[in-house]
Parts: structure tokens; sequence; C-alpha cells
């Protein structure tokens, strides 16, 4: 069967590296362990749980991953970065630094909708899972701190922005997005898109330039930022 | 609030009703006594939870912090999370009631704004245990205090809800329906991190920042920045 040639190496061929499979498998169970912890809460959840959701043997998880923490940190690290590619890569093309934070947003928002269990576990349960873990979902929002803080190139009033405008920004955005996830409202997460660029350009290029740029207008930054 | 008993002993680390019972024989009600070991329960998890973290709090440290039996902690609470989420349900109570007040005390709404965002922080800076409890630890604690948690951040949403009150059209365009939620997000996230880094002697510095946050999307970045700039 043709499907065998895929998954099986076939007899007398090269078997699959040691590597490879090692990989394989720690996907298998990061997404077990996601599916469990969206489903049950991560206290809740047992090594015993995440082997049978990924369908392997107890002994394999223990080859991988020491406990459950570890595996917890390694599916939350997983996520966030596998999220944050994407803002990077949608981010990238766009020249323009209104348009870039749209794109990156969105970019976000469309990771939400597609992988909403490793969204929950990087943004939801990460927080319920023990300092090691709130420390990496910290840092992965200065991931965004830096994209938002370029804003402060294009706005009229950038030097006279509070230092901590770009962490209160993300952590609504956030906020937002944890209460959607929190409840399973992750299929129309990006119908938010437009009230979410607003929100964050605001304080950057006043309430109507972040309008028009919210509502696909062409941008002005001659708006003068309500300033 | 002193306690009622012994006026001159109030803890300077909690609030009154988590003050302690002094030690030694007091001939007190039974129901008094019932009452206060449920409060010693609670600041004895406090000190335990600031100690430990929430997941490496046992009751034995609990009970030790208290001077309480074991015995005496299953009579007032079923586990520990039951005791948490009691904990809980006192902190916020203490930190919504003033903040609240502080901000009733100002007419004009941004003033309002500026009271409450500032009686929120003196009192997590005053109560560097509680603040880890309530904004931290919280969110280890399990389902039923996350929701707890959720809630009592959506509750702040009708306070910058007033804000719309007589704005322009031009300015209420510019909102959304998320606006509130994003504000109060935002700004809990700010705090939480400096509570998280243990820097909560910070948090009072931050607070031209959080209200100019806060008022921006209602009176533009400019009168925003006066009024947070204000002495």
């Amino acid at each position: 069967m043709a499907s065998n040639s895929t998954t099986r190496p076939l007899p007398g061929r090269q078997p699959l590296s040691r590597e490879f499979i090692t990989q394989h498998q720690r996907a298998r169970i990061v997404k077990g362990l996601a599916l469990e912890v969206s489903e049950k809460g991560y206290r809740a959840v047992t090594v015993a749980d995440i082997v049978k959701r990924a369908g392997i043997a107890r002994n394999t998880f223990y080859e991988n991953f020491s406990s459950k923490e570890e595996c917890f940190l390694a599916a939350q690290n997983y996520a966030m970065s596998a999220a944050l590619d994407r803002v990077v890569e949608a981010a990238g093309e766009i020249d323009q630094w209104p348009q870039r934070v749209e794109a990156g947003l969105a970019a976000f928002l469309d990771y939400v909708t597609e992988e909403p269990a490793l969204a929950r576990t990087c943004m939801v349960e990460a927080l319920a899972a023990g300092p090691e873990s709130v420390k990496c979902y910290e840092e992965s929002l200065q991931a965004f701190v830096s994209l938002f803080r370029l804003g402060r190139d294009v706005s009229p009033h950038g030097r006279e922005l509070p230092d901590t405008l770009e962490e209160a920004l993300i952590g609504g955005v956030f906020w937002i997005l944890y209460q959607r996830l929190l409840l399973g409202e992750t299929e129309s997460v990006g119908d938010l898109v437009p009230e979410l660029v607003e929100f964050a350009l605001t304080p950057y290029l006043g309430a109507q330039g972040a309008r028009k740029v919210a509502l696909d207008q062409p941008p002005s930054l001659e708006d003068g930022g309500g300033r | 609030m002193r306690d009622p008993v012994n006026p001159s002993v109030e803890s300077p680390d909690y609030p009154p009703e988590l003050a302690r019972l002094p030690p030694g024989r007091h001939g007190l009600p039974r129901e008094f006594v019932a009452h206060n070991q449920r409060e010693r329960l609670i600041a004895g998890l406090a000190e335990a939870v600031a100690e430990n973290g929430y997941a490496g709090t046992t009751i034995a440290h609990i009970t030790r912090h208290a001077a309480v039996s074991r015995r005496t902690f299953y009579e007032h609470f079923a586990s520990k999370d039951e005791c948490f989420v009691a904990a809980y349900e006192t902190v916020m109570s203490q930190l919504h009631q003033r903040v609240d007040a502080a901000f009733n005390e100002e007419e004009e709404w941004p003033q309002a704004i500026r009271a409450g965002i500032g009686a929120m922080l003196e009192f997590l800076v005053a109560e560097p245990h509680l603040a880890r409890l309530s904004m931290v630890e919280a969110l280890v604690a399990g389902p039923v205090v996350v929701e707890r948690y959720d809630a009592a951040i959506q509750g702040l949403v009708p306070y910058f809800e007033e804000g719309r009150k007589g704005r322009s059209a031009e300015v209420l365009a510019g909102l959304s329906p998320t606006t509130e939620e994003a504000l109060v997000g935002g700004m809990v996230s700010l705090v939480s991190r400096r509570i998280f880094a243990d820097h909560t002697e910070e948090l009072e510095s931050l607070l031209p920042d959080l209200v100019e946050f806060a008022l921006t999307p209602y009176l533009g970045s400019a009168e925003a920045a006066k009024i947070a700039r204000q002495n």
C-alpha cells in the first residue's frame, strides 16, 4: 500500500533516523499535552493522561521528558515560538509600521484560531503552571514589545510616551485573547483584528489615525496623532 | 476596624480582619474564637504562600503560621484550595472597597480614575504578601480561583466605561466594545509583572503611566498625559 511507504521504512531501505523518530515523538507528546491541559486545566492533567492522548508508551514519555512540568514547558515554548514565527513572517514583509502591527496581530490571531489547544497552553495555562512558565510567558511578550516600540519613531509625540506603554498594550491584547481562549471562543477571534489594531495604535497615531489603519484606509501620519 | 477585644493590637502586615489574636488564654466567646481562628488560618495561608508559593504550600505550613492545630484547620476548610478561596475573597473585598471609595470621592471622571488606580497601587505596595496572593498565586490555585480572578478583573470595566459618558461622537467612534477590557487587562498585566518579579515597591511609581494609558482613548494622549502628571 502506498501509505506504508511514507510511514514505515521499506525492507532493505534506510530506517528512519533516531533523531527523526525522537522529534516526531516529542511533537506528538507536546500536542497530546496541549489537548489535555486545554480540556482539563494544567493542574488536573497527569502523565497518564498525556500518554494516553498521545498514543505512546509511558516509557516513551519518560525517554523524552522527566516530568509533566518539563513537558509543559516544552509545549509552551513550542507553541509560543510557532506563533511568533508567524508574526515575524507576516510583519517582516511590510514596510509601514502601522500595517506591520496589523499584519502581525492578524497572524497571531490566525494562530489562535488554527491551534486553539496550543494557544491556550501558552497563553492561559502557562500562567497556572508555576514560576518557570510564567517567566517564559513574560519573555515571549517581549517580542511584541519591540515590534510595538518601533511606533515611537513614526509617532509625532513618540518621545513623550510613557516607558511602559508597550507592556501595557500587549498586556491588554493578551488579556482579550485570554478571555476568548478561556471561553473557547477561538473561531471568531480574527474578527477582533480591527479593534485590537485600533487599541494598539491609538497612543501612537491618535484615535483618528489608528482608526484609518484599522479600517484599511491609507495611513496619513499628518493627522498629528491627537497631540 | 481594630480588633474589638484588643484595640491596641494591630498587625502592621495585614488588613485588620487578617490580624491575629494574641496568644494565650483569653476567655473569649466560642463563636468569636472560631471566627478568629478562621482569620488566623487565612493570614497563615497568606504567609505560607508568600514563603513557599501556592503549589509548595502544605496544610502543615498554614497551621504552623496560624498557630492552630490541623484539626482546627479542617473544622474551617475542607482543603488548601478552599482556604485559598477564602483568603482571596478577603483580600479582594478589601481592595475593592478601597478602590471604590477613592473613585467615588472624586467628582470628575479622569480624577476618579486616577484616585482609584492610586488606591489600588497603595494597597498592593503596603501588603506585598497579599499582592502576591491575589495577583500571582491566584492563577495557580485552581479553576475556582481563576474564575474569581477573571471576574474581579472584569469587575473593573464599569469604572472605565463611565468615561464614555458625555464624549463626542468622534471619540466614541474610536472606542470599541473591548476597549475597557483591554485597558484593564493591560494595567493588570503591568502590575502583576512587577509583583511576580518581587518589585512590588515599584508599583507606586507606575501611577502616571497607568493613568495616561487608561485615559488616552477617552481624552487623547495630550490631555491624558496632563492629568497623569498632575501633582
